[in-house]
């Protein structure tokens, strides 16, 4: 086993293992501590064995290295085991480190639990960690359909880990069932791909009418689990889970998984142009909606949710449009600072106690840490040169350029405006003016909390430098070129952020209200999908229900009864006479007879 | 033929009349005594077949033997002084039916069977008999004893007093010959 | 005394033993019964070891002794039947009933 493949099994067994002790002996669990321990180390082993992965640099050659899984009449049905290439590894890394510094992060932030919740979140951690890595490094699309569905079990489990929280509990089962709805469409796409090819592999050449359903119920499972419009309800809701739930699954990695996903298999993409252009629109229309929402939530974290939800609306046009590289991309500075805005949210939110915009205020000076890294974020997020975010959005803005009449192009553009209008928004509420009643006693966060940010840091700013890289590892090219689609974005950023601390830094949110309440009205679309639910889902299990019950116990039922019944009927053949039986001996001697002479 | 039906005429006069009697007489003592009589007129027939040991053997145990015991068994579990209870019609009517069925199909079965392959032959003496009782059936011989001895010890144990509370009814209490009770 | 008459009349007996076995309604009366149907057996094997040299005779011992303890038996069954119900009627021993 070479090397590189070594390192790789370190990444998926390292948090395995974490999980799996803490799973099977409970005391370490109850203790809180010990199992916190136990999923750090896994996880540094796992980033460390990632970064040493990324340093080897496998962009040239290719690594793949599996066994067959389920072995049916000498063949191998599927096969398991690590691909290690230019899309791989970068992903693998990102994933990891960031997921090392939430749980760090977490370490002091969820130190008000009791220990057995403590130990029971940590043990999910490293259960998430194993799942992610296990779908990143998936040699073909079984296997990343096993990580997908256990990262969505995951997520169901964090987003209810408080789940004596109605709240909690219904927005963990809304996700659930939803995300749990559009995987059937991934489901269906294995089925097509081994009816075709007797395999599950992306990198095969298909009709294109196949090509085209496999890539559409692939794509409807990449609605889901990525929150697109219409499927993406369920992503505000999922902020009900702890803070740093949201910033790991919902934000940076799980929710990343279907844009991965559409890069992994962008062989199986290529040769689906209808889809792809679904993809585009469909991208523009996540995009563009969600940032509208975004602009009028009170809640930080459901800004920040319809943020990452706008984001990989463009992620995903950008796949529409054929650049994987794209989409790829910003996937991975989206990532840093998405979860740095996310820890340093939930860093704000322990210091007020509360998540609404309205108990926040004039925190910059009493949480320097805190509000410089966010800043950053908030920087990158809107695009403004030259952080990680502008560049990722340049090449994402660059790809679109011309497609469908310049449509997308300039609604991705507008939304970049309305990106960092709203985050504008968000930074001169929370850290500027004067602190509400709530703010007034505010902290700044312990160094456990901080480090993480300040580490989440730096590739946010960075991040965009290793473009290049990337780029040449997916094979073609990012030039950073002064053209008329970098200019405009960043004119379009930093004029949102004028705007927004124009709007916003005199006074609270007087500006735009009546707007802002109509766009509330949106929430219709979470309405249909409750009515879906109600009206449908439910009257069909109830349904089903009833067959279960009472045709199929019945069935079971009947026969017993039918027993009982049977056995009483007979049993009057038993009458305990004494002459009864002699008769029955007679008669049966007598029938011996009968049939003896007969012969 | 006709020899047969002399046969069957004095056969019915040795056993058939007193078996019919055994199995229709409404007092028990007198079914008793009417088996002794079948089992006598049966002695008299082995007899006419050459076999006097055995017409011997039967009067002494049947007769003697079984029932004497029956006579027993009817006098411990009498009621009042004459048991006479009537046959169900309806049984009598399957009985009756269930035994005629039963005839029939031997008798018929026997009518048809070629019996000339049958002669007369003579009879072994008793000499013989007992000689082969030690000799060829001498293992049926003590397999016979061992089943006697089962019998009489299981007849025991069943018939021993364990009640802790004895039948108040039981005529043998009343008079006070019960011997004492084991729990 | 043909084999065949003899056969025909122990059947007969036979088949009146049957008729008390099915009929009567004390146990000592359905005993007696049974002693005439083994009685009917005897006698054919009687008649065998007459015509046609069966070895009849040994067996006809052997049954007597089965008999013999089978109503020793029968008959301490019958007492344990009239302590518990006080009479020897058969329906009485009717507890394994359905």
């Amino acid at each position: 086993m070479s090397p590189s493949v070594t390192l790789a099994l370190v990444t998926l067994a390292a948090p395995l293992g974490a999980a799996l002790i803490s799973v099977v002996i409970p005391p370490l669990r109850h203790r809180g501590v010990p199992a916190a321990l136990l999923t750090l180390v896994g996880s540094v082993l796992a980033t460390g064995a990632a970064a040493t992965l990324v340093l080897q640099d496998v962009a040239g050659q290719a690594v793949r290295a599996t066994v067959p899984w389920l072995v049916v009449q000498g063949r191998g049905l599927g096969e398991v085991g690590v691909r290690l290439d230019a899309v791989s590894v970068p992903m693998l890394a990102v994933v990891c480190l960031v997921a090392l510094a939430v749980q760090v992060y977490s370490v002091a932030y969820m130190h008000g639990e009791t220990p057995r919740s403590y130990g029971r979140y940590f043990a999910y951690h490293a259960l998430f960690l194993f799942s992610m890595n296990a779908l990143v490094l998936a040699p073909d699309l079984l296997q990343a359909f096993a990580g997908w569905e256990l990262v969505g079990l995951v997520s169901y489990l964090l987003i209810g880990f408080h789940f004596d929280r109605p709240s909690a509990a219904r927005a963990a089962v809304k996700a659930f069932w939803m995300t749990k709805l559009a995987d059937m469409g991934f489901l269906f796409a294995l089925l097509l791909l081994f009816a075709r090819t007797g395999a599950f592999s992306w990198d095969v050449a298909l009709r294109p009418e196949v090509a085209e359903a496999t890539a559409a119920l692939v794509f409807l499972a990449v609605m889901g689990k990525s929150a697109q419009f219409p499927l993406h309800v369920w992503l505000p809701d999922a902020m009900e889970g702890p803070t740093p739930v949201s910033a790991l699954l919902h934000a940076a990695t799980m929710v990343a998984a279907g844009v991965y996903l559409v890069v992994r298999a962008d062989p199986l993409f290529a040769q689906a142009p209808w889809v792809q252009g679904g993809m585009l629109w469909i991208g523009t229309i996540t995009a563009v909606f969600a940032a509208l929402l975004g602009l009028v939530q009170t809640d930080i974290k459901r800004v920040l949710a319809y943020s990452t939800c706008s984001q990989l609306g463009f992620m995903v046009a950008a796949l529409g449009a054929g650049s994987a590289f794209a989409g790829f991309f910003h996937l991975g500075t989206h990532a840093f600072f998405k979860a740095l805005l996310f820890l340093g949210a939930g860093s704000v939110i322990h210091a007020v106690h509360s998540n609404y915009l309205s108990d926040m205020g004039g925190l910059g000076r009493k949480m320097p840490v805190t509000a410089v890294t966010f800043a950053a974020g908030a920087l990158s997020l809107s695009g403004i040169p030259p952080f990680a975010g502008f560049a990722s959005k340049d090449a994402i803005l660059t790809a679109v350029e011309g497609w469908a009449g310049w449509v997308p192009w300039a609604l991705l553009l507008a939304t970049a405006f309305l990106t960092a209008f709203y985050m504008g928004r968000v930074l001169v509420l929370t850290f500027l003016g004067k602190p509400s009643a709530a703010a007034a006693h505010a902290h700044e966060s312990p160094a456990v909390m901080t480090g993480p940010l300040v580490v989440l840091a730096i590739p946010t700013v960075a991040g965009g430098f290793l473009g290049p890289w990337l780029a040449r590892g997916l094979g073609t090219e990012l030039h950073l070129h002064l053209g008329r689609t970098p200019v405009l974005a960043s004119v379009a950023a930093l004029g949102g952020l004028a705007l927004s601390v124009a709007l916003y830094g005199r006074g609270r949110e007087a500006p735009l209200a009546a707007t802002l309440a109509a766009l509330d009205r949106a929430s219709l679309v979470d309405r249909v999908w409750a009515f879906g639910y109600r009206g449908v889902l439910l009257p069909l299990s109830g349904v089903l229900r009833w067959v279960d019950r009472y045709l199929v116990d019945g069935l079971m039922n009947g026969l017993g009864w039918g027993t009982l019944e049977a056995g009483a009927a007979v049993r009057p053949l038993q009458t305990g006479r004494v002459r009864d039986y002699a008769l029955a001996v007679v008669l049966g001697a007598l029938a011996l007879l009968v049939l003896g002479a007969w012969r | 033929m006709n020899g047969e039906l002399g046969f069957g005429a004095l056969a019915f006069v040795l056993v058939g009349f007193p078996a019919l009697r055994v199995v229709s007489s409404r007092d028990l003592v007198r079914a008793v005594l009417w088996l002794a009589v079948t089992l006598l007129g049966t002695a008299v027939l082995y007899a006419l077949l050459s076999a006097p040991f055995l017409a011997g053997v039967q009067v002494l145990t049947y007769v003697g033997g079984v029932v004497t015991l029956m006579v027993f068994g009817v006098m411990v579990t009498r009621k009042h002084a004459g048991n006479t209870v009537p046959v169900e019609a309806a049984n009598r009517l399957r009985g009756a039916l269930a035994a005629l069925g039963f005839f029939a199909a031997l008798a018929w079965a026997i009518l048809r069977t070629d019996l000339s392959g049958f002669p007369p032959v003579s009879t072994p003496s008793t000499q013989e008999l007992a000689q082969a009782l030690l000799d060829r059936y001498l293992l049926p011989f003590e397999v016979a004893s061992v089943l006697l001895l089962a019998a009489i010890v299981s007849a025991v144990v069943l018939a021993r007093r364990r009640d802790p509370a004895p039948d108040p009814a039981s005529p043998v209490e009343r008079r006070g010959l019960g011997e004492g009770s084991t729990p | 005394m043909t084999l065949r008459a003899l056969l025909l009349v122990a059947t007969a007996l036979f088949s009146v033993g049957i008729y008390g076995l099915l009929t009567r309604r004390q146990a000592v009366a359905l005993l007696l019964s049974i002693e005439v149907m083994a009685n009917a057996a005897n006698l054919v094997f009687v008649a065998f070891a007459r015509y046609g040299g069966a070895p009849g005779h040994p067996l006809v011992l052997f049954a007597l002794a089965v008999t013999v303890a089978e109503v020793a038996v029968g008959l301490a069954l019958v007492l344990l039947l009239y302590r518990r119900h006080g009479d020897t009627l058969l329906e009485l021993a009717s507890e394994a009933k359905g």
